[in-house]
């Protein structure tokens, strides 16, 4: 409002100048932005679906050659055992597993931390932890307290007694899974506590309080209050988790790199591989690997949301 | 917290309250056995860091007897190892990424956050954008390594800070975008009148005011930048300008099995952080769980 010469001191509004709409300024602000991601993820991401229609191989220094072959990359994954024999399933085996395991425990951390217990402020800072540390340090150090003969855990367990309980972790054909599940799982669970934790301090206090009056016992108010609203959360914090046991790759790669034997391979060690670790270098085949998992994964994340957020929306 | 119930004391009563306490115990009893279980790896690390190999394989209980610090400046300044080689590269590589993806990203907040630059695809564009992070790296990084191949940055250290910066750009724009919706507008007005253009209002009057957002973009991203690893060794096949995440990696292949130092390695990588996130959990916190919950 501005006061306009000769209107005998009353305010009224200046006639304004029509507004243009500043698209210089929105072009300098958003434009780095968006020309950045264009450049390095979206044209990636192109060029990986790209890739998976082609044999890509180096012929020389910096040349590299682009065969055609179609849909024969898809082909031979579905005849490649070690795809679909040990990544394959060690992946959805993980991704089915993993994240339930993560979901109750971290919610049910959640909700313990959030009723105040002894020492809670304690627990919040220490669970966070293994998150801040590179997945290599801690692939490294979980080699060294599982190795067999001098690590943590077996001496520890050769000391108590329990000297048959002292496998070969890492070596064995049916352990390696689950000790990558495992340290995987000790390195991300706090990640999941502290959204869900987040997620319940959202709540508002009265409908608990209320819950209170009306005559629920903890027990009832966390059933019939919190958890009901804790929902949106949790969906979105299992949705992560799973898509984080389906991509997972440095825990793995440096714990047990896939093996033995393609034992614990898990689809994104396996990409690595085929893509930098193999004996004939084709850049097409792990792209096509690549652009099927997410395809599975974005797949698996549609239906776990439909399934999950299409129950009792009261 | 709840509200307290009141009841009367009876034999009952009493008997609930002590089955309350014993609850209790044992609930803290098994959340110290898990932050045990989390604590254990670190503490360990660090013991052995100062300890020598042969001890290790002997009792890895042990304590350090003697503290072998020289395990650290061998580490660090040995001309085998050279850490301080690696220290530098972390620290450079984050460092630029941390300015690239600052600029970008908050230029890029302001322009998505601020309602006067609103326009018909606005919406979109940011989907566009936060859609990237349903995107698992291992469809990207193959032809980001062609690509950096193609530019000859294989071997640098550019290549990982244009790909850090950029891969960190959804979740920046995002806080940053978030932040400076929130502020109010006659700020804008206030410094158009004092005849600023755009640019200008945001250089000096927006992004002052952006600083605690800033921080926190700055926090988490340094924590991804000096952590990531599959980049790392994807575009360093040679040691010399490999971050300390990558030459980790290697070092146990390349040197043989002298745990201690390597021990030493992972305590050094993994101090920075630890140590900020101490005096700054709050911050970190906050960072992490911005957009993930409803509310």
């Amino acid at each position: 409002m501005v006061t306009k010469v000769g209107t005998k001191g009353k305010t009224v509004a200046a006639p304004r100048k029509p507004w243009r709409k500043p698209w210089g300024a929105i072009a300098l602000f958003i434009g780095p932005v968006m020309i950045a991601y264009a450049i390095f993820t979206v044209y990636p991401l192109l060029a990986s679906i790209y890739y998976s229609f082609h044999k890509i191989q180096p012929i020389g220094p910096g040349k590299i050659l682009y065969t055609f072959v179609g849909l024969e990359n898809f082909k031979a994954l579905l005849n490649d055992y070690r795809f679909t024999d040990f990544a394959v399933p060690n992946t959805l085996i993980w991704g089915a597993f993993g994240p339930v395991i993560e979901m109750i425990t971290a919610t049910t951390l959640a909700l313990i931390v959030y009723f105040k217990v002894p020492f809670h402020r304690f627990y919040r800072t220490a669970w966070f932890l293994p998150q801040l540390v590179s997945g290599v340090i801690i692939g490294l150090v979980f080699r060294w307290i599982f190795n067999v003969d001098w690590g943590l855990l077996n001496v520890t367990l050769r000391a108590v007694g329990l000297d048959s309980l002292a496998l070969n972790w890492l070596g064995r054909t049916d352990t390696p899974l689950w000790v990558v599940i495992f340290v995987h799982y000790w390195a991300t669970f706090g990640y999941s506590f502290i959204l869900l934790l987040a997620g319940l301090t959202t709540i508002p206090e009265e409908l608990i309080e209320a819950a209170y009056i009306d005559g629920a016992t903890r027990l009832q108010a966390i059933r019939r209050v919190l958890l009901p609203l804790l929902r949106p959360t949790f969906v979105t914090v299992l949705i992560l988790s799973f898509m984080g046991k389906m991509r997972a790759f440095n825990v793995v790669w440096v714990l047990t790199g896939g093996g033995p034997i393609h034992r614990s391979e898990t689809v994104a060690t396996y990409v690595q591989k085929r893509a930098f670790n193999w004996t004939s270098l084709d850049l097409g085949y792990p792209s096509a690997m690549a652009v099927v998992w997410f395809g599975v994964v974005m797949i698996s994340v549609g239906l776990i949301t439909r399934w999950l957020r299409g129950q009792a929306e009261y | 917290m709840a509200v307290a119930q009141r009841t009367t004391r009876t034999k009952k009563n009493t008997l609930a309250k002590w089955r309350r306490r014993l609850v209790s115990v044992l609930v803290t009893i098994v959340l110290l056995a898990l932050t045990l279980v989390v604590i254990v790896p670190f503490v360990w690390m660090l013991v052995i860091s100062v300890r020598s190999t042969g001890e290790i394989l002997n009792n890895p209980y042990g304590l350090p007897n003697p503290i072998r610090w020289q395990n650290y400046t061998k580490l660090f300044f040995d001309p085998e190892y050279r850490f301080y080689r690696y220290f530098f590269n972390s620290i450079f590589v984050s460092g630029f990424a941390l300015l690239l993806n600052g600029v970008i990203a908050t230029m890029g907040g302001y322009g998505f956050g601020r309602s006067r630059y609103d326009f018909k695809f606005r919406g979109l564009l940011l989907a566009a954008l936060l859609g990237a992070l349903m995107l698992p790296p291992q469809i990207l990084y193959i032809p980001q390594f062609v690509m950096m191949s193609n530019y000859g940055l294989i071997g640098t250290r550019w290549a990982l800070v244009l790909l850090y910066a950029v891969g960190a750009l959804p979740v920046s724009v995002y806080l940053m975008a978030t932040y400076f919706s929130q502020l109010p507008s006659e700020l804008e007005d206030a410094a158009r009148i004092d005849g600023c253009n755009d640019f200008g209002m945001f250089w000096r009057v927006m992004l002052p005011l952006a600083r605690p957002a800033m921080a926190t973009v700055i926090l988490l991203n340094f924590m991804h930048f000096w952590n990531e690893l599959l980049l790392a060794i994807t575009m360093n096949p040679n040691p010399e300008m490999r971050t300390l995440p990558a030459q980790i990696f290697h070092f146990v292949g390349e040197h043989g099995v002298d745990y201690a130092l390597a021990g030493a390695s992972l305590v050094s990588a993994a101090a920075p952080v630890i140590v900020l996130y101490l005096f700054l959990s709050e911050r970190f916190i906050e960072g992490l769980t911005a957009g993930a919950i409803k509310g």
